[in-house]
C-alpha cells in the first residue's frame, strides 16, 4: 500500500513540474514553432504518464493473478 | 455403455481481464472524438490564440486555465489514492479519497463553466466556437465522471467492494484518469499555444 501510494505521489510531483514548466515555457517563449514541439512534448510526457501508472496500462496484458 | 467423461480442468474466462480490456477499447473510440476536436482547433485557429477585442490581451483567462488544470490533476491523484486504498482494504480512506475526486471534479466543471460566462469571445468565432465545443464536450465526460463516481461512492459505503472485488471503483477511476489526459492536450491547444 505504502508503495504504491509513494509511487504514485512521486508520479504526481511529475506531472505538476511539468505543468508548471509547460505553462513558464508558453508564456516566455515566443517562437511558436518552438512552443508548438515544447508543449506537444510536455503534454505526451505527462499523458505517458498518467496511461502508465495511474491507467495500469501494463495490467491489460498481465493475467489477473499477476497484478 | 457409460464413458466417464475426461477431468475438466480448464480455466473460466478472466472477467476482470475482460472488462479491463473493453474499458480499453472505449478509451480508444473515444480518443478519436478528441483527435478529431483537437485537430478541427489547429485546423481552424492554426496556432494562434485570438485577443481581446481592442486589447493585445489574449482572449482566455491563463490563470483559470492553469488552476483548473491543477485540480484535475489532483483530482486524479485523489483518485489513484482512493482506488489503492481499495485495493488494499483501506475502506474509509478509500471513501474519503472518491468523495474528494468528486469534489474537485465539481470544481473543475465550475471553472469551465466560469470560463464559459466570462468568455471574450463568441461561438460565431472559429476560436469560439472550438473552445465551447472541446471543454464542452470534455466537461460532459467530467460531470458523467462526477455521477459515476457518485454512484461507486455510494455502493462503497455501503460496503460492496474489497480487497477481491474492486472492480467497479477501478474501472471509473480509469475513466477519470482519462478526462484528465484528454485535458492534458487541451489545456495547451486552447491556453497556451
Amino acid at each position: 500500500m505504502n508503495k504504491a501510494m509513494q509511487l504514485g505521489m512521486i508520479i504526481a510531483v511529475i506531472l505538476a513540474v511539468l505543468t508548471v514548466v509547460e505553462y513558464i515555457f508558453a508564456v516566455n517563449v515566443d517562437d511558436t514553432a518552438i512552443r508548438f514541439y515544447g508543449l506537444s512534448g510536455a503534454a505526451i510526457a505527462k499523458a505517458a504518464l498518467i496511461v502508465w501508472y495511474f491507467m495500469h496500462f501494463g495490467r491489460v496484458f498481465r493475467p489477473e493473478e499477476a497484478h | 455403455m457409460a464413458v466417464a467423461a475426461p477431468a475438466m480442468h480448464h480455466k473460466g474466462p478472466d472477467r476482470t481481464a475482460i472488462n479491463r480490456l473493453g474499458l480499453w477499447l472505449f478509451f480508444f473510440s473515444e480518443s478519436l472524438i478528441f483527435a478529431l476536436l483537437l485537430s478541427s482547433r489547429f485546423f481552424l485557429e492554426g496556432l494562434n490564440i485570438p485577443l481581446k477585442h481592442g486589447s493585445d490581451e489574449q482572449a482566455v483567462d491563463q490563470v483559470l486555465g492553469l488552476a483548473i488544470t491543477v485540480i484535475l490533476l489532483l483530482s486524479s491523484v485523489t483518485a489513484f489514492t482512493g482506488e489503492t486504498a481499495f485495493e488494499h482494504g483501506r475502506k474509509r480512506l478509500g471513501h474519503w479519497m472518491i468523495l474528494a475526486t468528486i469534489v474537485l471534479g465539481l470544481i473543475f466543471a465550475g471553472g469551465v463553466a466560469y470560463e464559459w460566462k466570462t468568455a471574450h469571445f463568441t461561438r460565431g468565432e472559429a476560436f469560439g466556437t472550438v473552445f465551447f465545443t472541446m471543454t464542452g464536450v470534455h466537461a460532459s465526460h467530467v460531470m458523467s465522471g462526477v455521477i459515476m463516481l457518485g454512484l461507486v461512492w455510494v455502493q462503497a459505503l455501503r460496503g460492496k467492494y474489497n480487497e477481491k472485488n474492486h472492480w467497479p471503483v477501478s474501472g471509473v477511476v480509469m475513466y477519470w484518469h482519462f478526462v484528465d489526459v484528454v485535458w492534458v492536450f487541451f489545456y495547451p491547444a486552447l491556453y497556451l499555444v
